[in-house]
């Protein structure tokens, strides 16, 4: 709510003209039946100009209603309006601020899910709000008010059938509170089903379990049938429960006027509006309960969109300023643990990279590769020990310098929608054509680029739908190494290209970035077997360090992958 | 608009009696409902009279004592009838989502393949909950909210001519105003919708690649973005947010506004006219109700129209669903027991659309008992083989035998009790690790389960959970790696003991050393069974009888390892590409 308000401040007058349109349109819902009883008043004195001007009365109040709704929803519709674009985009400066550790916290889906659907759903419970919400109490205190004003005598009824309608919606609504968090479990549950079928289809057919499939899902949609009706029930015994109580609130008033009339004559004008107060007075507590779902509903989405606003990134910087480093990369005694993960994923890692060398880094799936290399990139912060890039502590550096100086090639080729020109410009903006088509020439990518009519502005669909997995993984490619970077890190960035390609990205990478140091991060040892130096990983811990050469003779480890990697035959058999 | 009461009629036809029998409750509710007013209104009456002088008790007793029965009998028939109409909508529901679901699974694969999942999970989260929606607050609305607006209307015309002509005069007014602003409130609100789906796709994309946005230090640029396109929905949303919320506020004003005009008319009216004072009084009181009532309709129908639009798109949608073609399960054909001689594709000519052939003149041949590998770059239609083999597809040309005989006469279950597939992507379904390695036999014996577990050299591992085999497996608790999963899976048609095998490698995650592992499990599935391995890693099929080599949908080279290697061509090349040589 806190933040809601925060937001609603910065347009004091659509709520203060939300506020007074809604007095406006329930003030005149509520005079109305009074001036009916004048009128009948009148009628019956005969009093015919006492009618006239009550009819103009009645006419211009029922205009005023009229105007003022209209202007409450243009109200309430500006507010929802801008406080949802306002927080919408406060949401996502935030995300944007946020780390992978952050962004992993939340996962990418559930902060796309809390951008579009909680926000769908607050957009909602402000129209709610300065339409409904802020109009039932209103009316529910003004139609009481105005019910015992016109029949004093009665004020008990009122506050029996009061009484009476809150008891049937409380047994309502919290039944049915209840009775729809059951649905919701059982919704899940089909949900869950139909997805991992639709998704395992050819498993369910080729071991011809469609039958016994449809039994258990038949099974679960039984189980969510009976609740349905049960909710069925209860909502078809509850407004007519409330319709019976206003009823029978009416008639009694009607008795109670009727045996008293000649002791109090006036109170025959008084029926009719008296029935409309009782009709709105129960009107108010049903729109009450009905919209507190809502309403509910919506401080969820709002709670949810706290917590990413809540969220502090977890990476900060000290300074700002842009510096020029040298490609040497350094860790001291480096250990890193993942936030939400109680096991160690690096353990004491230290080694030493000189500018220009090539590193390999190489190890079973699970067992760090990818955490080290994000580490470099200062993705994410060491647990403890120190990593110092070009000679300075990666925390002392400016985040501007820190992704100038680091290209990081991630494992999965992400596009965005757009030109190839412009993804490819996304890893230096300043880049010149040249420096562009360079880098699309060591990508290997320049050869299906040029196949096109319109070669570099040729447009990447959403989704990169229109390129396949190894074109996608060139253009990544390219884009990390756009404008020479002086440390480039590929973390299986080549796993998409055949074994031709990729051969001719490392002669390509060796022969125009010689002076950038290179991180490798490979399945296959041939793609690392000539680096300076070879980083083997073993469950986090550095476990040797060396060249291909050396690592044959004293790593255990890497003799194992190394076996598994090995041709049956001896190269000079084939030759 | 057709097939959606198509598909209504279809679901609701079984519960026509409890129907018709909601129609008479309705239309005697209706009445109930227009008849009370009148009373109500004669009490009124009779009190005037009293004291006027000329009323009597009794007579107010009594119209009180009908108001109270009309109004009863009101509620009695309406319980009555949601009661009854909730409890067939219910059912009908069900049944939608059931013959759904039985629906999907009878699909071809190809239905699969050029449908998103998501798009079809839509059909059981919102389509199905929205044809309720609609089924429990439109459909029956319609017939109450017309009969009640007709009743109305008829009361009214009964008692007093004048004065039901003035309570309708503004109605062409009212329906004119409801009409543009419901067609101005669709056209913005699909604006709006327009452009929130291009916010939405923006956020998408930006956040789902964020990790190049944070590599690439383009966090600004990334917000920039997003300011342009929010803005754009900040424009539209009003307008949308505006006119689709005017509607309500509008008719109960107007419902005001009316009442305050028939008050008005009936006050001068009374005064003017013959009447008495005590009729004039009463009538006054009825046509208050009225009036209200008169509106009801017109208020209550517009606030159901979008309810109703996305019940009839949601039938539609699940119409055109249950049209669609299903697998042939050649129910008469020849029933395949085992594989005696072999299976082969002859010639095979095979393209997912028409526009782009994969398979062009592909012939294999796996002997009875033999292993045969497939290798090839990714997309030369190595998976496709597999598609053709367990008729996940049917050929274009040429055809697919096993024992000579032509898949197409085979009986599909025949056919797919013979042959165990292992996915590229293992898929598990939520459940016990147990139910998971059963879940192609049911009713294998814990013995069997644990014995398909152990060649499948997972056993260990299971053991080690603290609930073994009654581990529950789900959508959020990950105990299984890539590689395990596969080893499940393995385990799961190791127990089904199929005559041939064809096991699809997994590529994605997993290491070397784990690829190892599974090839012993596979060595395991593999030894004097009739099998058909599509590899990524060479490695794994050294051993293979045969090796195919698949390239542009065309067999390029075949043969043994050495014999392809002494070929010096693709396979060559290849292998020495990716092996490591001392």
């Amino acid at each position: 709510m806190q933040i809601l308000r925060e937001h609603l401040f910065k347009y004091p007058t659509y709520i203060l003209g939300a506020v007074i349109s809604a007095v406006a349109s329930i003030g005149t819902m509520l005079y109305q039946p009074k001036l009916l009883q004048d009128i009948l008043n009148a009628i019956l004195k005969n009093n015919m100009d006492a009618i006239k001007t009550l009819s103009v009365w009645l006419i211009f109040l029922a205009v005023i209603g009229v105007i003022s709704g209209i202007y409450n929803v243009y109200f309430a519709a500006k507010i929802a309006q801008n406080v949802t674009s306002d927080l919408r985009l406060r949401t996502y400066q935030k995300i944007q601020s946020f780390s992978f550790g952050n962004i992993e916290h939340f996962s990418s889906g559930s902060l796309v899910v809390r951008l579009i659907n909680d926000m769908n759903q607050i957009t909602n419970l402000l129209m709610s709000v300065f339409m409904q919400f802020l109009r039932m109490p209103l009316m529910f205190i003004g139609a009481f008010i105005m019910g015992v004003y016109t029949l004093p005598r009665l004020w008990w009824l009122e506050i029996l059938m009061i009484i009476l309608v809150i008891l049937v919606s409380i047994f309502t609504f919290q039944k049915m509170g209840r009775l729809f968090g059951q649905v919701q479990i059982f919704m899940d549950k089909i949900n869950t089903r139909a997805k991992e079928t639709l998704q395992g289809m050819r498993v369910v057919k080729s071991f011809n379990q469609e039958a016994n499939n449809s039994a258990n899902f038949n099974q679960t949609s039984d189980e969510l049938n009976k609740i349905n009706l049960w909710i069925g029930y209860i909502f078809s015994a509850s407004f007519p429960a409330f319709m019976l109580a206003t009823y029978a609130a009416i008639a009694l008033a009607i008795y109670l006027v009727g045996g008293s009339i000649t002791s109090h004559p006036s109170d025959v004008a008084a029926i009719s509006s008296y029935v409309t107060y009782l009709s709105l007075v129960m009107n108010a507590i049903i729109v009450i309960g009905m919209t507190a779902t809502m309403v509910s509903r919506g401080l969820v989405s709002l709670e949810r969109i706290k917590e990413v606003l809540d969220t502090k990134p977890d990476l900060t910087y000290v300074t700002d300023q842009d510096e020029d480093l040298k490609g040497s990369v350094e860790f001291k005694h480096v250990s890193f643990t993942y936030p939400d993960s109680k096991q160690e994923t690096l353990h004491d890692i230290s080694f030493k990279v000189a500018p220009g060398q090539k590193i390999g880094i190489v190890g079973k799936t699970g067992s760090g590769k990818s955490t080290l290399a994000q580490l470099i990139a200062r993705l994410y912060d060491p647990s403890s020990g120190e990593i110092d890039l070009g000679g300075k502590n990666i925390k002392e550096v400016s985040q501007k310098t820190v992704t100038k100086t680091v290209s990081f090639v991630l494992q999965r080729a992400i596009l965005f929608s757009g030109t190839i020109n412009e993804n490819l410009r996304q890893g230096k903006k300043t880049a010149s054509q040249a420096e562009i088509e360079k880098a699309a020439q060591i990508a290997q990518a320049e050869e299906f680029i040029s196949k096109y009519p319109d070669t570099f502005e040729h447009e990447v669909e959403e989704r990169s739908a229109n390129f396949s997995g190894g074109q996608k993984q060139r253009l990544s490619l390219a884009r990390g190494v756009v404008g020479n970077p002086v440390v480039l890190i590929l973390d299986d960035s080549t796993s998409a290209l055949d074994a031709k390609s990729e051969k001719l990205v490392q002669e390509g990478l060796a022969k125009h970035l010689k002076g950038t140091t290179t991180f490798i991060i490979a399945e296959k040892l041939v793609s690392v077997k000539d680096a300076d130096q070879i980083l083997v990983l073993d469950d986090g811990h550095l476990s040797a360090c060396g060249t291909h050469a050396e690592l044959l003779k004293t790593s255990p480890v890497y003799q194992e992958i190394y076996q598994t990697q090995k041709a049956k035959e001896r190269r000079s058999d084939l030759s | 608009m057709k097939k959606a009461l198509q598909y209504f009629y279809k679901y609701l036809k079984p519960y026509w009696k409890g129907i018709s029998l909601v129609i008479i409750l309705t239309l005697a509710m209706t009445y109930f409902q227009v008849v009370a007013p009148v009373y109500m209104g004669n009490t009124v009456t009779d009190l005037t009279n009293i004291l006027k002088g000329h009323g009597s008790m009794t007579t107010f007793y009594h119209d009180l004592w009908l108001m109270i029965v009309f109004y009863g009998l009101n509620v009695l028939t309406m319980g009555l009838s949601w009661t009854i109409t909730s409890v067939f909508n219910a059912h009908a529901n069900n049944n939608m989502r059931k013959n759904l679901f039985t629906k999907l699974q009878k699909m071809t694969i190809k239905y699969f393949d050029t449908h998103q999942d998501g798009k079809l999970l839509s059909l059981f989260t919102s389509d199905i909950d929205n044809i309720f929606n609609a089924m429990n607050n439109a459909v029956f609305e319609i017939i109450a909210q017309s009969a009640l607006f007709i009743g109305t209307i008829v009361m009214m015309l009964l008692i007093n001519v004048k004065l039901a002509l003035i309570t309708m005069a503004s109605t062409p007014l009212v329906v004119i105003i409801s009409i543009v602003i419901m067609k101005k409130a669709s056209f913005y609100l699909d604006r709006q919708q327009e452009e929130i789906g291009a916010l939405n796709g923006y956020i998408n994309e930006q956040i789902n690649g964020q990790k190049v946005i944070i590599t690439n230090g383009l966090q600004k640029d990334s917000v920039q973005g997003f300011t342009v396109q929010n803005d754009k929905v900040r424009k539209t949303m009003f307008k949308g947010q505006f006119y689709s919320g005017l509607l309500y506020p509008l008719m109960t004003g107007l419902s005001l506004l009316n009442l305050a005009i028939v008050i008005s008319a009936g006050a001068l009216l009374i005064m003017t006219g013959s009447m008495s004072t005590a009729k004039g009084l009463g009538l006054l009181v009825m046509f208050v109700q009225y009036s209200q009532q008169y509106f009801q309709p017109l208020m209550q129908l517009t606030s159901i129209y979008s309810m109703m639009q996305l019940g009839l798109t949601g039938a539609k949608r699940l119409k055109e669903v249950e049209d669609q073609p299903e697998e042939d399960r050649v129910p008469n054909g020849q029933i395949l027991t085992a594989v005696k001689k072999g299976v082969s594709l002859n010639d095979v000519h095979f393209s997912y659309n028409e526009k782009k052939e994969i398979l062009h003149g592909v012939s294999l041949d796996v002997k009875a008992g033999k292993y045969v590998a497939l290798v090839g770059p990714t997309g030369s239609g190595k998976t496709t083989v597999m598609n053709l083999l367990n008729r996940f597809y049917d050929v274009n040309q040429g055809s697919v035998t096993f024992d000579g005989i032509d898949v197409r006469q085979l009986t599909l279950t025949s056919l797919r009790q013979n042959v165990g597939i292992v996915l590229q992507d293992s898929v598990l379904f939520t459940g016990t690790i147990a139910e998971n390695i059963k879940y192609g036999k049911p009713n294998a014996t814990d013995e069997e389960m644990i014995d398909a577990a152990k060649q499948a050299q997972i056993h260990d591992f299971i053991m080690t959970l603290p609930d073994q085999y009654e581990t529950l497996i789900g959508a959020d608790n990950e105990i299984f790696s890539t590689g395990q999963k596969q080893l499940l899976s393995i385990a799961r048609t190791i127990l089904t003991n199929p005559a041939f095998l064809i096991l699809d490698e997994a590529t994605s995650n997993v290491d070397t050393v784990t690829e190892e592992k599974i090839q012993k499990a596979m060595d395991n599935v593999i030894m004097g069974r009739t099998s058909f391995v599509i590899a990524h890693r060479l490695k794994t099929i050294l051993n293979a009888d045969r090796i195919v080599v698949l390239k542009n949908g065309q067999v390029l080279e075949e043969g043994s390892h050495q014999a392809l290697l002494a070929q010096k061509g693709f396979y060559y090349d290849l292998y020495t590409s990716q092996m490591a040589f001392e």
